[in-house]
């Protein structure tokens, strides 16, 4: 009797374990509905999501994240720090070939490298520390750095307008510009086949794919592609995303409205996906010329503010925000609550009497916008009804945000406006810390901070530091945050194998449709 | 018919010029940079900078316009901002969906339009016309994205009958069956335009009934459907073809919501899209092309007026 019980286990065991791995077998186009076409898939000189979603399954850096947001090695196996910080030898894998064939060695790391430090958008942060890049055998990289820098991993583990590797032929010869399709060769688990220009984006699977071994985690680990091509579908218009997906004409669509989260929750025909990378809006003061030059007025305009208003008119249902005053999300290294009580106060009472304090008198406020995005313009409207409501004179400028990105760099023509910022893995990357980003935010003590916090090598003294930056913006009011804000996307039932997306873009190895 | 034909081709150049003038004048008017959008929300001033530099945008606005006139002239529209390829392999590339969707189009609405109308002025005050009437009415006041996502939604969604958006290129793959992608486009695109020929025709051909030439072919014992066709549509028939040159255009020159609903990669959505980005010689290339169709498809509308009317004589 129990050895028929032990037999019956065996096979069901068998078909379990069979149906399995049926279920995972290689096979099929996934169809992606995007928002967009993005302007080009090079990702040193391009910071558009939408051209990360695709160049991350075709290019790699030397680092990349795990679900805690923590950098680990991707094409590199590992680094040493010399004591003072000031070197880094950066060891490669070895065996990793590009999709034209050729094995990836140190000189297409450092030609890849020079030419993100050099063109690439967010090089000249890192490479401003660094005096040289030179190739230590076949193998090994040597970074030396001027003084220590300490987010120097996080840096290359970015993928977006990051250091991605690719043939140092191509490298050597790029520039700002972005490199053509043509030169689009990586060391990703998908090799770029196709760009029918307003039609689609077409990545087929590279065979040759030198996997890591570790279990997949966040970015990091094993990249096993099981589908034989990503097809990447501009669809503008959410409605026919929807009705896409729900058609069985696409199997994965991005982006969708706030507004239709529960009916397309309660819909069988989709599967709803939250990205877990939080983005965040911000209200950018300009601290050089103008009303908001005063530092009280800006605390005035942050003491107005009561945040969930602004995020339930902006993005719905209560999944898709929250109401977080800490810079960084909850649940990272880096969440902190100093200075916090300043954030989504609501009191126009106090807004009154901090604006009288100082000399406020009624004076037009312009405050830009944009429709080009949704989001942004339901949050200004919002924002605005607050601030008249607590007797600011608001001038709502509405743009297109060609428009608000040219603007924003005359100080003369503004006083606050409003963009978001997506997920960044290490403070170092938020642009309100460059003090030539439109605000203009550049006080002695947050260059201080900021010089401390970078030569700093010890995570638990750069988080103290970065909670003294808080406390700082909460202060001194260079922005203000509304709340975290999360993008949500639907997949067909049949498309099986996402695990938590801990950045915004969602990725497509170990996926599969059944 | 030759001489007139070479001078309203003639006409081409300066209208062109005028045009061109405009349309760059216009667009450097616009607040906005195209290396602003094509680098993100997050990038910085010196950022945008550096790559203004490398495509040439800090050059001042008459250089640009001029060396952008002088290689117009030798057939090189430039190269795209965002796409980083020549303009004319971009429109190239949309003009097949537009070409294929005005065409399409155009068919519908001359099976629709025209018969519909005559039958309603033949029929006029009765309740078939009143229907007829009542239908244009209902196709001209529905908005097309409307009319585009709930076609979607029956004929994708629910019966599944037909794909829901997108159009694969018929002529890169030489698969007649893609053509079904344009169905639903087609046919949301058609509604509207019908319902104005509809009435176009209708109209004219109520006024061509009043005239003493209809009561005297009446009067000598003509066959009704001779009358009808013959002497009061061939006289209605003008103004009609006028309407249908310029509905032939507008579709052609692209359909803005139509493309956008149903995906599909047309001029109209390139125009806004280009618009948006500061995409400055896609403007410009689109502008070029469409005021050539324009020139072309209205010297054939003029055309063909003597064709239509022998009393049109272009001499």
């Amino acid at each position: 009797m129990r050895k028929n019980v032990t037999l019956i286990l065996l096979l069901a065991f068998l078909l379990i374990g069979s149906s399995m791995v049926m279920a995972q077998e290689k096979g099929g186009t996934l169809r992606f509905a995007m928002i967009d076409t993005p302007p080009s898939l090079d990702q040193q000189v391009i910071t558009s999501d939408l051209a990360t979603i695709i160049a991350q399954h075709i290019f790699e850096g030397l680092y990349t994240f795990n679900s805690e947001y923590a950098p680990v090695p991707m094409l590199a196996s590992g680094s040493e720090v010399s004591d003072d910080g000031k070197l880094v030898t950066i060891n490669l894998r070895e065996g990793v070939t590009f999709h034209n064939g050729n094995e990836m060695t140190s000189e297409d790391v450092v030609a890849s490298l020079e030419r993100w430090g050099e063109f690439g958008v967010r090089g000249p942060v890192l490479f401003e520390h660094i005096d040289k890049v030179e190739a230590n055998g076949k193998y090994s990289v040597n970074l030396y750095f001027s003084e220590a820098f300490s987010p120097w991993k996080s840096m290359l583990a970015f993928i977006n307008g990051g250091p991605v590797i690719l043939p140092k032929e191509i490298m050597e010869n790029a520039n700002e510009q972005p490199i053509s399709p043509q030169e689009y060769i990586g060391t990703g688990p998908y090799q770029f086949n196709e760009w029918n220009t307003g039609r689609y984006i077409s990545l087929t699977r590279y065979e040759d794919y030198a996997m890591r071994e570790e279990e997949s985690d966040g970015f990091a680990g094993q990249r096993i592609s099981y589908l034989d091509e990503l097809r990447f579908i501009p669809v503008p218009e959410t409605g026919t995303r929807v009705n896409g997906v729900k058609a069985g004409d696409y199997d994965y669509a991005q982006r969708m409205q706030g507004d239709m989260y529960e009916s397309l929750k309660e819909d069988e025909r989709v599967e709803v996906l939250v990205n877990q990378g939080a983005q965040f809006g911000e209200l950018f003061f300009n601290q050089k010329e103008g009303l908001m030059t005063n530092t009280k007025l800006r605390q005035a305009v942050l003491a107005a503010l009561d945040m969930e208003p602004v995020l339930q008119a902006a993005h719905g249902h209560p999944d898709l925000w929250d109401q977080n005053g800490s810079i960084m999300p909850e649940g990272t290294i880096w969440y902190s609550e100093a200075g916090i009580e300043k954030y989504s106060q609501g009191d126009p009472e106090l807004a009154r009497k901090l604006a009288e304090e100082a000399g406020y008198n009624n004076e037009r406020i312009r405050f830009m916008t944009t429709t080009s995005y949704q989001t942004m313009y339901d949050s200004c409207v919002v924002i605005a009804q607050q601030l008249s409501e607590a007797g600011f004179n608001i001038d709502l400028q509405i743009y297109d945000w060609a428009t608000v990105a040219t603007r924003r760099n005359d100080p003369a023509v503004w006083d606050f406006f409003y963009t978001w910022h997506g997920f960044v893995p290490d403070p170092i990357l938020y642009t309100f810390l460059s003090p030539t980003y439109p605000g203009w935010w550049d006080t002695p003590e947050k260059r201080n901070l900021v010089g401390q916090f970078t030569k700093t090598m010890d995570q638990e003294k750069r988080t103290e530091i970065w909670s003294q930056l808080q406390e700082q913006i909460y202060n001194y009011v260079p922005i203000a945050k509304t709340g975290d804000t999360y993008t949500y996307d639907i997949t067909s039932p049949s498309v099986k194998g996402f695990g938590q997306t801990s950045l915004i873009w969602p990725k497509f190895w170990n996926v599969w449709i059944e | 018919m030759l001489a007139y034909t070479f001078r309203r081709l003639l006409t081409i150049i300066p209208t062109l010029l005028i045009a061109s003038i405009l349309i760059f004048s216009f667009m450097h008017l616009m607040p906005g940079d195209p290396a602003a959008v094509m680098l993100g929300t997050n990038a910085t001033p010196e950022q945008v900078e550096k790559l203004r530099v490398q495509l040439g945008l800090d050059r001042p606005i008459y250089v640009q316009f001029a060396t952008w006139l002088q290689e117009a002239f030798r057939g090189d529209l430039g190269d795209s901002i965002f796409f980083q390829s020549p303009v004319l392999s971009v429109i190239q590339n949309r003009a097949e969906t537009s070409i294929f969707v005005a065409t399409f189009s155009m068919l519908i609405i001359l099976i629709l339009g025209i018969p519909i109308g005559v039958i309603s002025a033949v029929k006029y005050n009765t309740l078939l016309d009143q229907l007829t009437m009542g239908f244009a009415m209902l196709a001209a006041s529905i908005p097309t994205f409307w009319l585009g996502l709930n076609l979607m939604i029956l004929f994708s969604v629910n019966l599944d009958w037909l794909p829901s958006s997108g159009f694969p290129s018929v002529l890169e793959s030489g698969n007649l069956n893609n053509l079904k992608y344009l169905i639903l486009p087609c046919i949301t695109l058609a509604a509207p335009n019908s319902a104005l020929i509809i009435r176009l025709t209708r109209s004219s051909m109520l006024d061509v009934m009043k005239e003493e030439y209809v009561k005297t072919a009446r009067a000598k014992g003509l066959k009704e459907s001779i009358v009808i066709l013959k002497h009061i549509f061939r006289n209605a028939i003008i103004s009609i073809v006028s309407a249908l040159g310029f509905t032939f255009i507008a579709l052609l020159s692209g359909t803005v919501v139509t493309e956008t609903v149903f995906s599909l990669p047309g001029v109209g959505r390139l125009v806004v899209q280009s618009v948006l980005r500061r995409d400055y010689p896609v403007i410009q290339g689109i502008i070029f092309v469409v005021v050539i169709l324009y020139v072309f498809i209205n010297l054939l509308t003029d055309l063909s007026y003597a064709f239509l009317d022998p009393r049109i004589s272009y001499e």
